[in-house]
């Protein structure tokens, strides 16, 4: 049909012409650029905000001085707990991200999706059935992947056919992840001298965390955070919604499975790591978005730094809040566990997202 | 042009002898006797539709006859239970999900919301079947976007967040992300629906000025028949998962399509200016009375 030319719209007054703009300006570069030193900054925290050997003592061993408790406190304990903080936290940031960019669902996280309550449940069943402890890492880890999987299988089970759909999905999640904390609680009941060691679980801590950990947890947390980066386009991609998504070509069933394995692979590392930090993978994705905006490309990093940094922070908070303990109150052997720190604040920011969420969707 | 009855409705015969597949390998899109359904239920039976390049067709019918199923089995969303759509000749069944989008782009009737997406970004995601999982990844926009955001007028917002955008300009957008999968075909699902009247003649000029600029096959779904009569060569009516009535709109868009096709009385008139048919519904007609032509039609 000829439309008359008076009822054709008018070509659009834009300016053509390439865009120079690119996700790598120099405000993403910066960014992530500051972030990297923050997560410096929150590895010398963790350093350095112990009680005993103190700031001045730390300084000398890492100058090459310092008595030989001093230097085997700050080189054996010090820094793979430093470490193992800051790869534990970019390994939840990576997951709660790939979790909520698959599902699309912003409130999902790995500790209400069953992947979290499922490494613990593992790591807790090891412990308990004496297969593990704190002299034997790897079990621990293998057992925690194995029941992190578990608990991803099962609500994969769960969901059935309707697993397309991201709000079921986060339903049956909580489900799973009640269920599994339930099996947890009986192990505890079943098995309670192993209390002391397996509690450390339930809240996450990062006491104690020695070389060993670090070498285990390090490869599996790279391995795994460069695979998921890889999926950073599908899964921006997949933001635009899942018709949208497969309308421009992507395979969606398979890149939402792809981010699902990463998110539970990630997640299982850094449980068997520190037990289950409160939060952390549930929050860190929003900072992330809110720094560095909806290109995956750049936020997945940013992710896992903004991870490590929260990580690491609560750590050195958690530290300097003992020590205040001890010192002020003069409490023997008081240690406030970095996941009470992470799940306190975490829960007063899970309110801002939650409101902020309501309000968006009006 | 397939033969119009003088009724303006016309039966899905046969396919003509002369269907041969030489003459297929021409059409922008052949839809191949497709039928759909799921357990229980017949979506679509053995639908016949052969679309010329360049052509703009629009699909019409009631609610639930099956037009945004033929839209998602031609953009190869859905599969076929019986038949087979071609593409330029070549069947959708056997590409891929991005050799597919590198062919037909869909706009959907919704939006949904992308938290923290800019215009931009939003639009360069639609350039993920031609460069890939990994192409992704690397420089910014290309020449294809850029000309897509100023295509559709909407490349002085392109650092705005899509979500902050009204919903007229938010659909413009949408289009703007399909313009950018640089396809022959583009299929757009109701695409006015939820704008207001200004900006549903806004989409659907730009969809008119576009096709016209790019060569484009435009398939859309339309529930305003007036809409349809003005803004497509052709008009392909769907009734009960059938093609009921298929022809240009000066030939087809009768009181008997009115009645037959969207269960509604009333009377078609022609615009003074444009010359394209105007309709001027009455009121539905009852349920009986389309049980009557159902039977008659089939």
């Amino acid at each position: 049909m000829n439309v008359p030319t008076a009822v054709r719209a008018r070509a659009p007054e834009t300016p053509r012409g390439r865009s120079t703009r690119g996700p790598f300006t120099f405000g993403a570069g910066a960014r992530l650029s500051l972030l990297a030193v923050l997560v410096a900054a929150a590895f010398c925290a963790c350093l350095f905000a112990g009680r005993s050997p103190s700031a001045g003592q730390v300084w000398d061993v890492l100058a090459g001085r310092g008595d030989a408790t001093a230097r085997h406190i700050v080189l054996r304990l010090r820094v793979p707990r430093a470490l193992v903080a800051l790869g534990a936290g970019a390994s939840l940031g990576l997951a709660g991200l790939l979790l909520q960019s698959a599902l699309r669902n912003p409130l999902a996280g790995p500790e209400v999706t069953g992947v979290t309550p499922g490494a613990v449940l593992g790591a807790v069943t090891a412990t308990g059935l004496g297969l593990a402890g704190w002299e034997s890492p790897t079990a621990v880890v293998v057992a925690a992947c194995l029941g992190g999987f578990t608990g991803a299988g099962l609500l994969w089970l769960l969901a059935g056919r309707r697993r397309s759909d991201p709000e079921e999905t986060v339903v049956y999640g909580v489900l799973v992840s009640a269920v599994l904390a339930g099996l947890t609680s009986m192990v505890l009941l079943v098995a309670p001298g192993e209390l002391g060691s397996v509690v450390q679980w339930l809240v996450g801590s990062t006491e104690g965390r020695v070389w060993e950990h670090w070498t285990l947890l390090w490869p599996w947390a790279l391995v795994w955070g460069a695979a998921s980066c890889a999926l950073a386009a599908p899964l921006t991609l997949l933001r635009c919604g899942d018709e949208q998504a497969a309308a421009a070509g992507l395979n969606v069933a398979r890149a939402r499975g792809a981010a699902l394995v990463g998110a539970v692979a990630l997640t299982a590392g850094a449980v068997s790591a520190v037990g289950a930090l409160g939060f952390v993978g549930l929050l860190v994705p929003h900072l992330a978005l809110a720094v560095f905006g909806a290109d995956l490309r750049i936020t997945l990093p940013g992710a896992a730094l903004i991870g490590a940094v929260v990580v690491g922070g609560a750590d050195a908070g958690a530290q300097v809040l003992s020590r205040v303990l001890v010192e002020g109150f003069g409490a023997e052997r008081m240690t406030v566990p970095a996941g009470a720190l992470t799940t306190c604040v975490g829960a007063l920011l899970l309110l801002v997202v939650a409101r902020r969420h309501t309000a968006g969707q009006m | 042009m397939p033969q119009i009855s003088d009724t303006g409705v016309r039966e899905t015969g046969p396919p003509d002898p002369a269907d041969t597949a030489a003459v297929r390998a021409r059409d922008a899109i052949s839809v191949d006797g497709v039928s759909f359904g799921y357990p229980g239920r017949t979506v679509l039976a053995d639908i016949r539709l052969r679309v010329a390049p360049g052509e703009s067709v629009a699909l019409v019918g009631l609610n639930g006859c099956g037009k945004s199923t033929l839209l998602r089995l031609v953009a190869g969303l859905l599969r076929p239970s019986a038949g087979r759509v071609l593409l330029d000749g070549e069947d959708v069944a056997r590409l891929s999900r991005r050799a597919t989008a590198r062919r037909v782009a869909l706009l959907h009737q919704s939006s949904p919301s992308v938290p923290g997406m800019t215009v931009r970004q939003l639009v360069r995601q639609g350039r993920y079947a031609a460069r890939g999982p990994l192409g992704m990844l690397r420089e910014g926009d290309d020449e294809v976007c850029a000309r897509a955001l100023a295509d559709v007028g909407v490349a002085d917002w392109s650092d705005r967040m899509v979500d902050s955008l009204s919903g007229g300009e938010r659909q413009r957008v949408r289009l703007a992300m399909s313009l950018a999968q640089d396809t022959g075909v583009l299929l757009l699902d109701e695409p006015t629906t939820y704008l207001d009247l200004r900006h549903q003649l806004e989409v659907l000029q730009t969809v008119v000025r576009l096709r016209e600029e790019r060569s484009l096959t435009v398939v859309m779904v339309l529930h305003d028949l007036g809409h349809a009569a003005r803004f497509a060569d052709r008009i392909v009516a769907l009734r009960g998962g059938r093609v009921a009535a298929d022809g240009p709109p000066g030939r087809i868009v009768t009181p008997r399509l009115l009645a037959e096709v969207l269960g509604v009385a009333g009377r078609v008139g022609t615009d003074p200016v444009g010359g394209w048919p105007v309709c001027y519904p009455d009121h539905p007609l009852p349920p009986g009375e389309l049980l009557r032509n159902d039977n008659r039609i089939h």
